[in-house]
């Protein structure tokens, strides 16, 4: 039954008006309901406090070889998950691995976004040859698989994880540029544009003040996507011995080490908690990304 | 044509039909009686929502999730419909019950030829046989005058107009030659002139093949060039039924009078305002109490609000659900010269006094409008 | 009418018209171009990558501009460019410069025809495993089929490849052998170009899941969407069974939005077989490239790239293609 409030039709017996939520309230309403969602995002709160942590403190030096015998299993006194193939302790490598996804991840999107937004802000709105220049490139990056391009920048720039970076950035503004792009191109033919711009706005106050905040929930939803798509280019990047260079632990390097032993017959364990951590975490950004897809989806609303 | 000429070929008692739904169960439709007569025309009429569709798709058990059939029977040759199993339900769709539906667009697959539609709708069955299936597809969009059938037999539906669109899916409903064709509102999709082409279609093919044919429709027009019989359904419930020329000569419920009045007529004055009725059909999940139409009544009494009519006979061979009728209302309340439609403007009466658990932003909560003087 | 026909919808070919043969040329046409950018594009960008071939391999000196000259090293990036180009034309994509005078060509294509097998397998696998997976979760939707199956495709495209090849080494190789005595155990050596089918199934499978987890997904909302449309009441109000109308009607139109993301699941295998061939040390174009820019051998990564660039701008091609023969009001 509901339990807002329902005013009556002027008619008794008449069909009955609901109150008319609005948009975001009633977005945040049905976030908060879905459970998944706020399961990832609790998830994701310990991860940033588990990343935050071991810039300080963790149980051992990661990166200091012998502390524990080599492939000791989880369980040992005073080594949790146990230890990799040179001794070093896997559960502080594990923490500090979280360090360089995290951040992959968040300023790999927010870099999109920005680059994303603004060039496909511009680009919907002026048109013309711009479109036409912009059409090209992207028939030739999509031609090629983005891993492919972000490794070749990535060798071009040298080794580091502010080049890691760069590299994927550059190779994945294309899909919110064009989201972004398609999302200005209709927009900016609705009526409030055409009034801003009969009153003498300026395009940079149009494109800001107008355009940017009608599309922004499609925004938000494909940053939230773009962090675990860039937190897996960067594990396959460091699993292909690309990545950050050592003894800097990292997720992707980790799992990388861990395949040989595993190949060779011995325990997974190497291998397994950081695959464990890459899944669960990308799983956790990917149902936050779709509980907010869901949430504002103006289809949905009941 | 085998059985006798006064067993009717479909029979349904009591049937009921619901929708359970996040806010409750949707009493769609209710109680439900009518027959059919074997090479009869019986019209299903009533507003949008009143039930109709969903009382065609209970015959042959396609309502949709969340809907479900919840009572009654549907006596076809004898067998329940409503207790057969599934398998022998789906050999009578399409072979001896067809039905038809309204946007011919998207009620015929886009990415399939119209032949091959057509033809499947035999191969699905066993009555025609496989190597006439293709002749006979080429007969059928002839019979139904669809012009260059060779060619187009080829052609996908987007290809072709509404109204050849309406006349391949009337081909292929009666691909099999079925005892009944169930037509849910045919005609409402097209334009004036190709409605009364595919009536035309209709009436030729009930007259020349024997057809039983069950119309559904909101418009009383189209009944009124097709079917012998009229079912009027307001909320779900049969509210009148009775031959063509009882209902639209002396109709007996309000509601069908109403109806009947809001028709816009050629002939009418020019000054005259057209006559809606007022109000919005009720919520069917919690329905008015008494009589459902009571909300919209301009007769309506005290009786009304608390008790719900049941079906009367109210000529031969015709029954109201009403407390009223219209003999009573152009007797005692005037209703040959009424002008003032609104709800209880003819008795004078209001609904009861009624607490209601939720605050109102203004107005009294037996609101009701000031009947006006009668000129 | 035989099966495939009456699924196609009434004949199984389409009709070619001028129209069409217009469209695909000006597709080849964009193809040329593309390839042409991108091969100038990594050519040089990779020659302004930091030592060379001959460096890293330790030859200085006199014996250094020898082989520079003779490879053509030491003249402008431009003219490099303008040589490759002339000889590409003509199929030739040079020599490489870490193994001193094999050919680009025709290595790569041997390794090319070992990633095809495999991108082949995983494609199969990512079709028949992802499509299956998408109609069996929208016709049960809300049972516990629908759910077990969403979240394998879940766990399919968010999982890295890397972990699910680890996981089926874990399971199949090493539990597997260890159950058994080494009797039944997956063994992730490599024999050969080819392989076996023994060897061939845990890498596509490996790649294929990532892929198989977006069709499915993007299977069953489209069969979801379509299920509700009119024409599907009208197949059963025709008495036909429910698998044909669940196939022949439904799936049928619900094709259109696979194939839209076709092209980037061949996209998504190319980087599965990227990844799974550096993991298991199969010969194939992506241990390869990944080698070449290790060792700075210039020409091959250039020819890998190439290639790449004509395998996703000729499937992209013949997804273009396909969907004529799926929804017939496309015709170009």
């Amino acid at each position: 039954m509901a339990t807002t409030v329902t005013p009556w039709s002027e008619y008794e017996g008449g069909t009955l008006a609901r109150q008319q939520v609005g948009l975001w309230r009633d977005g945040l309403r049905r976030l908060r309901r879905n459970r998944l969602a706020l399961a990832a995002l609790i998830y994701l709160g310990l991860l940033a406090c588990v990343c935050l942590l071991s810039l300080f403190w963790t149980p051992y030096n990661p990166n200091l070889i012998g502390v524990c015998p080599t492939y000791a299993l989880p369980g040992t006194p005073g080594h949790p998950l146990g230890c990799d193939d040179l001794g070093r302790d896997l559960l502080s490598r594990l923490m500090v691995g979280s360090q360089v996804s995290l951040a992959v991840g968040l300023i790999t999107a927010a870099i999109v976004m920005v680059l994303g937004v603004g060039i496909g802000l511009l680009i919907g709105y002026l048109r013309g040859v711009a479109d036409a220049i912009f059409a090209l490139i992207i028939n030739v990056f999509y031609g090629v698989p983005p891993l492919m391009i972000a490794i070749v920048l990535y060798v071009l720039l040298g080794p580091g994880v502010i080049n890691i970076i760069i590299a994927i950035a550059a190779a994945s503004w294309m899909d919110m540029a064009r989201l972004v792009r398609g999302q200005t191109l209709s927009i900016r033919e609705r009526e409030y544009i055409e009034a801003a711009r009969a009153g003498g706005a300026r395009t940079g106050k149009i494109l800001f003040s107008h355009i940017f905040p009608n599309a922004l929930g499609p925004i938000i939803v494909q940053t939230t996507y773009v962090v675990p798509a860039a937190i897996l280019t960067s594990a396959f990047f460091s699993f292909l011995g690309f990545g950050v260079p050592a003894p800097q632990a990292d997720w992707g390097g980790m799992a990388s080490e861990g395949f040989s032993p595993l190949l060779a017959g011995f325990d997974p364990y190497i291998l397994l908690w950081p695959a464990i951590a890459l899944s669960v975490t990308l799983l956790a950004f990917n149902f936050f990304g779709d509980g907010l897809r869901d949430a504002f989806d103006p289809r949905q609303r009941r | 044509m085998a059985g006798s000429m006064n067993e009717p070929v479909l029979e349904v008692r009591e049937l009921s039909t619901s929708f359970f739904t996040d806010d409750g169960e949707v009493k769609a439709v209710r109680d439900v009686s009518f027959d059919l007569a074997e090479g009869g025309t019986l019209g299903i009429v009533g507003e949008s929502g009143c039930g109709k569709s969903v009382t065609a798709l209970s015959i042959l058990g396609l309502v949709p999730r969340p809907g479900r059939v919840v009572g009654g029977e549907i006596l076809f040759r004898g067998r329940d419909l409503l207790s057969i199993d599934r398998e022998e339900l789906r050999q009578i769709r399409g072979r001896d019950i067809a039905m038809i539906f309204q946007d011919p667009l998207s009620s015929l697959n886009p990415v399939h030829r119209i032949g091959a539609q057509i033809e499947e709708a035999m191969r699905a069955h066993d009555k025609v046989a496989p190597r006439d299936v293709r002749p006979r597809g080429l007969d059928l969009l002839r019979q139904v005058h669809v012009p260059d059938a060779a060619r187009r037999v080829r052609n996908y539906p987007h290809q072709f107009s509404g109204g050849m669109r309406q006349r391949v899916m009337i081909a292929m409903g009666l691909s099999n030659r079925p005892e009944i064709l169930i037509a849910d509102e045919p005609t409402t999709a097209l334009d004036v002139t190709v409605q009364a082409q595919i009536l035309q279609l209709l009436r030729d093919l009930n007259r020349d093949l024997g057809t039983s044919i069950i119309l559904i429709t909101h418009n009383l027009g189209v009944v009124a060039g097709l079917c012998s019989r009229v079912v009027v359904m307001y909320a779900g419930e049969i509210v009148e039924q009775g031959s063509t020329e009882q209902i639209f000569d002396a109709p007996q419920h309000p509601y069908t009078w109403a109806l009947l009045r809001s028709l816009p007529r050629v002939d009418a004055d020019r000054h005259e305002r057209l006559r809606s009725i007022e109000g919005l059909p009720p919520d069917l999940i919690a329905p008015p109490t008494g009589c459902k139409f009571n909300p919209r009544c301009p007769f309506r009494l005290e009786r009304c609000f608390s008790e719900a009519p049941e079906l009367k006979p109210v000529g031969d061979g015709q029954v109201a659900a009403c407390w009223v009728t219209m003999k009573r209302a152009y007797a005692e309340m005037g209703a040959g010269s009424l002008l003032d439609t609104r709800a209880g403007a003819a008795s004078g009466v209001r609904p009861p006094a009624v607490p209601l658990p939720l605050a109102i932003t203004g107005g009294s909560q037996t609101a009701g409008p000031e009947p006006l003087e009668r000129e | 009418m035989s099966r495939a026909s009456s699924f196609i919808g009434g004949e199984a070919v389409p009709k070619v018209t001028r129209g069409t043969l217009v469209y695909i040329i000006q597709r080849l046409a964009i193809i040329a171009l593309t390839l042409l950018v991108v091969s100038f594009v990594v050519f040089v960008v990779v020659h302004a990558l930091p030592g060379n071939a001959f460096i890293s391999q330790r030859v200085h000196g006199k014996t250094l501009q020898l082989l520079l000259h003779e490879y053509g090293l030491d003249q402008p990036v431009l003219i490099q460019y303008w040589n490759f180009l002339k000889g590409a034309i003509h199929g030739n994509l040079g020599v490489s410069l870490y193994i001193r005078g094999e050919a680009v060509t025709p290595l790569v294509l041997r390794e090319l025809s070992v990633s095809c097998e495999l991108g082949g397998s995983a494609l199969i696998i990512t079709i028949g495993m992802g499509m299956t997976f998408g109609v069996l979760a929208a016709i049960r939707q809300n049972t516990w089929v629908d759910y077990l199956l969403t979240s394998i495709a879940v766990i399919g495209y968010t999982v890295p490849s890397f972990v699910i090849a680890g996981l089926g080494v874990m399971i199949f190789a090493n539990f597997l052998g260890s159950v058994t005595g080494g009797a039944f155990a997956y063994s992730p050596v490599w024999t050969g170009t080819y392989g076996t089918i023994g060897e061939l199934w845990l890498p596509a499978l490996a790649i294929g899941f990532y892929t198989s987890g977006q069709i499915t997904r993007i299977t069953r909302a489209s069969m979801l969407e379509v299920i509700q449309q009119d024409y599907i009441r009208t197949a059963r109000a025709k008495g036909l069974r429910e698998r044909v109308v669940t196939i022949r009607h439904a799936l049928r139109n619900a094709l259109v939005p696979v194939i839209s993301i076709l092209g980037t699941t061949v996209v998504g295998i190319l980087v599965g077989v990227l990844v799974i061939e550096n993991i298991f040390g199969i010969p194939g174009l992506g241990k390869e490239f990944v080698e070449s820019i290790l060792q700075h051998d210039y020409n091959v990564t250039v020819g890998v790239f190439t290639i790449f660039a004509l395998l996703i701008g000729l499937s992209n091609l013949a997804v273009d293609l396909i969907y004529t023969v799926v929804d017939p009001r496309i015709r170009y």
